[in-house]
């Protein structure tokens, strides 16, 4: 019987070190990102130059959910790099990620710094920043979008009126889109400290600003034919797509990231100019200037994902992406005339002013399931909002549904 | 023969196995059970510690407090009052009861009518249901150039006089659960054809004509010669069988459904995992013990429904094929296969020429324009991750094979052939195993495998493949054993000495049963998406890989289908080259 069972055992064991040896090989570091398709091409040129091999997960919005589950069962990555600044200071406080070193948070300006400190101590490092008050447009059909919103919302109608193309393409397939639009003129109509109270919670959602912002936005977006083929399409066009149908001609502005430059210009038809740029329309005086980032975070004793974050964050490291275009950092290493392009110059300098009118995006630092992602909180909310918004009642609709989604992950955090 | 006293007496013992030709009854007294035990302990404790404790523990862990304090039902009070339960619990029972029937209806449909074709229709089921999922996102495009199906659905609109521009859309919310389930039913129509037809064949055509004799119609026929004795049973499992499938629609959810319409396609499966990632405790444990509870029913369903044992086939398998037939039904039955076969390539079609032409052209000019570039292709394959996914992917695949084959088949044999007490439990038991979705469990089966130290670890992520296959592994090979001619056994029994030397003849004849095992295992984690998305670790399995592409289509769609033809090109030629093997294995698997 003896014999037997060792044959048994010899057998299993064989096959056991067979799937064994494949994990033998020096284990790559491994990193989970929400980029996709160019982005991730991207990125996956930037990590080639690491010394080490760098395994890339992309696990699309849902990376909250894919990190939970990792961690609670114990194979969570090394790096994660996360866009939802709320969700690192669930983990921080949770225990679960590593302070960077000073030596890395002293390369960011001190707002970069304090939005990724939960108590006195940084958790991660920004690898990427967005500049989300920009509208594009095509300055071969299109003359440049006027300075305030007052302008910006005749202009819509009035190219409305005229037929195709249609004013604005949006890529209302995902939330995030709808969610940078509202808190641009979040930005705009806020007094001196608001918009921060909405992050803190301590401002309800059933407030004059918001309902003055949503107001507005209903404004634009209820315009008959301001989308092309109407809202239900706008619904189930993700941002991607948007920019296509500003390339194509069949829309006219798309407003968005500084990350639309990449998208924009490998969809650029032969002999066309590039998308030009503009920054988002004044709404009560002041430009709102709203910004967001992805931010890399280590895992809780991962040594080598300590040492690719400080990589990550070296001034040298993202070249081949700002190569190509439609990346922007706030890493203060990389002088803004690195950035070459002129728009991104631009951007860049302007991602590190020093004037205090920056604002981080609302969504990202939202706790819980208020930010997000597919299908859930602000994103879903604002997504109904415009599936109804041609209703009288579709601003008190999707204040009474913030404020239910708030309480809802208030309790969440409690429980 | 000659031994010491012990041997004699266990091969006295055996000579009472040889009497018995078939499974031996449980009441007659048993001699090899220790045997039994060696044979059966190995995927016991595999089961037991990766599918039933963890179980469990989640059942135990929805009735408790997060300090393990008794709380009744209140995790399940604060479950069923969050936002949008209902109507999640609501669709994840819709799916599970409309899928079954469309695909039992379109299934026998197929099996009367036509022979020829099956390979088409089973070649949906070798691919993974991320590529399924990709290739009816592109398929249901909005933009009526590039999605075809968009495009029908328009033109359908204007006949009602719909104009263009309010016709509703696939991806919409009103109509995205339509769009998913036609892509399941897509993908598993195949099961339904291949066993009604074994079904059929097994039936006795003088039923029909007695019924005929007697003056009754088509219907007649049907309901008395077909329906009543045969054919119910078999509905009803494979009713079952696809009713617990749709609980791995999750992937195709995640996959086609865009943000706006995700909370209107979401299942309980697709909730637990966005709001809770596979959470063990609470409100997630109470919604995961519920969907266990449904699950649970289903699985008692199909034992119930399928007691009754298959009828052994019968020697000549004559269609019943009259010469009366000859009418418009009969012109109805050569159509509609044709019909069905050209719906059910379109999309595969789209997919390929989608591959085939560059990022560009796939986003801006839709594939029914003609182009054969091959630029979406190099972009997929300039990535490093890609090759080395397609290693992991492999050698995970063939491991694991491996290693399910070599627990199951000793497992089926003393099922099969020893029959110990308890063996009818054990099938029960083994269905049940086979039901359980991962993503329930994911959580306590870490805690095991953190125990035994293989957390995130390859061999423990092929571990939980292992035991998520091993349960229909050992159902196939168990009913395949117990085919075995009896004469084959008692010379197994004579020629071999010691109880291995009978179990090692005894498997030549169920050789094809191991290879329908050990395809469907390959196939089965090569196509996996869940299991790497929560268990992967050292490596990203292709499934993961191509998920993670997925976040946005149209600027990404000629790099998507091209990823998806390669992944899907391995499970399919395992499946066409072994397709007789398989075939006989699902039917014997699926059905007994």
């Amino acid at each position: 019987m003896t014999s037997r069972r060792a044959v048994l055992s010899g057998a299993l064991g064989a096959v056991v070190a067979g799937v064994g040896g494949c994990g033998r090989s020096p284990r790559a570091v491994q990193v989970a990102v929400v980029w996709s398709g160019g982005e991730l091409t991207r990125f996956r040129e930037v990590v080639k130059h690491y010394p080490r091999p760098v395994d890339v997960v992309s696990t699309r919005n849902d990376i909250d959910a894919f990190l939970s589950t990792r961690y609670r069962t114990a194979n969570q990555p090394d790096v994660a790099i996360v866009p939802q600044i709320g969700l690192i200071t669930d983990y921080a406080r949770r225990g679960w990620l590593e302070p960077v070193p000073a030596e890395v948070s002293a390369r960011f300006a001190t707002p970069w710094q304090e939005m990724l400190t939960v108590d006195s101590a940084q958790y991660g490092a920004w690898v990427k920043a967005a500049h989300k008050s920009l509208v594009w447009y095509s300055p071969d059909r299109q003359s440049e979008p006027p300075p305030t919103w007052a302008e910006f919302v005749s202009m819509v109608q009035r190219l409305a009126a005229a037929g195709r193309p249609a004013p604005l393409a949006i890529g209302a397939a995902d939330g995030w889109v709808l969610t940078d639009w509202l808190e641009n003129l979040l930005i705009g109509f806020a007094r001196a400290g608001e918009y921060q109270r909405l992050v803190d919670g301590t401002l309800a959602w059933d407030s004059p600003l918001v309902r003055s912002a949503l107001g507005q936005l209903a404004a634009v977006w209820a315009i008959p034919g301001a989308f092309p083929d109407g809202i239900g399409r706008a619904l189930i066009t993700q941002q991607e797509e948007s920019i296509i149908q500003v390339t194509e001609g069949r829309a006219a502005m798309v407003v968005e990231g500084d990350f639309v430059a990449a998208t924009a210009d490998k969809f650029r038809p032969a002999g066309a100019a590039p998308l030009a740029s503009t920054r988002f329309p004044a709404v009560a005086g002041t430009r709102p200037l709203l910004v967001a980032g992805d931010a890399a975070v280590v895992f809780n004793g991962s040594s080598s994902g300590r040492d690719l974050v400080e990589w990550l964050t070296r001034p040298t490291s993202f070249q081949s992406w700002i190569t190509a275009g439609g990346y922007l950092s706030p890493n203060l290493l990389i002088p803004p005339e690195a950035y070459g392009d002129a728009r991104a110059v631009t951007r860049a300098a302007e991602l590190r002013d020093a004037s205090g009118t920056l604002q981080f995006d609302l969504s990202d630092q939202l706790r819980g399931s208020l930010g997000g992602p597919d299908g859930l909180g602000s994103w879903k909310i604002l997504q109904d909002f415009l599936a109804e918004v041609t209703r009288p009642d579709a601003v008190d609709r999707a204040v009474r549904r913030l404020d239910r989604a708030a309480a809802q992950a208030r309790r969440e955090a409690g429980s | 023969m000659t031994g010491p006293a012990s041997t004699r007496a266990r091969l006295l013992g055996e000579t009472v196995v040889i009497d018995d030709v078939g499974p031996g009854r449980r009441s007659r007294a048993y001699p090899s059970g220790g045997f039994a035990s060696l044979l059966l302990t190995p995927i016991a404790l595999l089961l037991g510690g990766i599918l039933l404790w963890p179980v469990a523990r989640t059942v135990q862990a929805s009735l408790t407090g997060p300090d393990g304090q008794w709380v009744a039902l209140a995790n399940f009070r604060i479950a069923l009052a969050a936002e949008g339960t209902w109507g999640v619990l609501g669709r994840t029972v819709l799916w599970a009861a409309v899928v079954p029937v469309v695909v039992i209806v379109l299934g026998y449909l197929l099996a009367v009518s036509r022979r020829a074709g099956t390979l088409l229709l089973l070649a949906p089921m070798a691919l993974p249901l991320v590529v399924t999922g990709v290739m009816f996102r592109l398929f249901y495009d909005p933009d009526p150039a590039r999605g075809t199906g968009s495009r029908v659905l328009t033109a359908l609109a204007g006949l009602f006089g719909v104009p263009a521009d309010s016709a509703p859309a696939w991806l919409g919310p009103d109509l995205i659960t339509v769009a998913l389930m036609s892509a399941f039913v897509w993908a598993w129509i195949g099961l339904p054809v291949v066993v009604f037809r074994a079904a059929l064949d097994a039936l006795p055509t003088d039923l029909a004509d007695a019924v005929r004799s007697k003056g009754g119609g088509r219907l007649d026929v049907f309901r008395d010669a077909l329906w009543r004795p045969l054919l119910r049973r078999t509905a009803a499992i494979v009713f079952a069988l696809v009713a617990l499938g749709t609980a791995r629609a999750f992937d195709l959810i995640l996959v086609m459904a865009p943000g706006s319409g995700l909370d209107e396609a979401a299942t309980l499966a697709v909730r637990v995992w966005q709001t809770s990632g596979s959470a063990t405790t609470g409100p997630a444990a109470a919604l995961n013990t519920l969907w266990l509870a449904a699950l649970g029913v289903g699985v008692v369903a199909a034992a119930v429904g399928g007691r009754q044992a298959w009828p052994p086939p019968v020697p000549a398998p004559v269609p019943i094929r009259a010469a009366s037939d000859r009418s418009r039904w009969t012109t109805v039955r050569r159509a509609l296969p044709i019909l069905i076969a050209l719906v059910w390539a379109v999309p595969v079609l789209a997919l390929v020429a989608t591959s085939l032409h560059s990022p560009q052209d796939a986003a801006t000019r839709g594939w029914t324009t003609w182009s054969v570039r091959l630029s979406s292709y190099r972009d997929v394959l300039a990535q490093d991750e890609l090759i080395r996914s397609l290693w992991f992917t492999a050698v995970l695949a063939l491991s694991v094979t491996v290693l399910v084959v070599a627990l199951a088949l000793p497992a089926g044999y003393a099922l099969a052939r020893l029959r110990p007490p308890g063996t009818a439990a054990a099938g029960v038991l083994l269905v049940a195993a086979s039901a359980v979705p991962v993503q329930v469990v994911a959580g306590p089966v870490n805690e095991v495998l953190e125990l035994v130290g293989l957390a995130g670890t390859s061999f423990g992520l092929g571990l939980v493949h292992v035991a998520l296959g091993a349960p229909f592994a050992v159902l196939v090979l168990r009913n395949a054993l117990a085919d075995v001619p009896g004469a084959r056994v008692r010379e197994a029994r004579i020629a071999g000495r010691r109880e291995w030397g009978v179990l090692w003849r005894t498997v030549p004849a169920a050789v094809p049963a191991i290879i329908a095992v050990a395809v469907l295992e390959f196939v089965q984690v090569w196509n996996d998406f869940v299991v790497g998305l929560l268990f992967g670790g050292a490596g990203t399995p292709l499934g993961l890989l191509l998920f993670g592409q997925t976040r946005q289509f149209v600027s990404n769609s000629g790099t998507l289908a091209a990823f998806a033809v390669l992944a899907s090109v391995p499970p399919l030629v395992v499946i066409v080259l072994a397709r007789r093997q398989v075939i006989t294995g699902l039917v014997s698997g699926a059905v007994r």
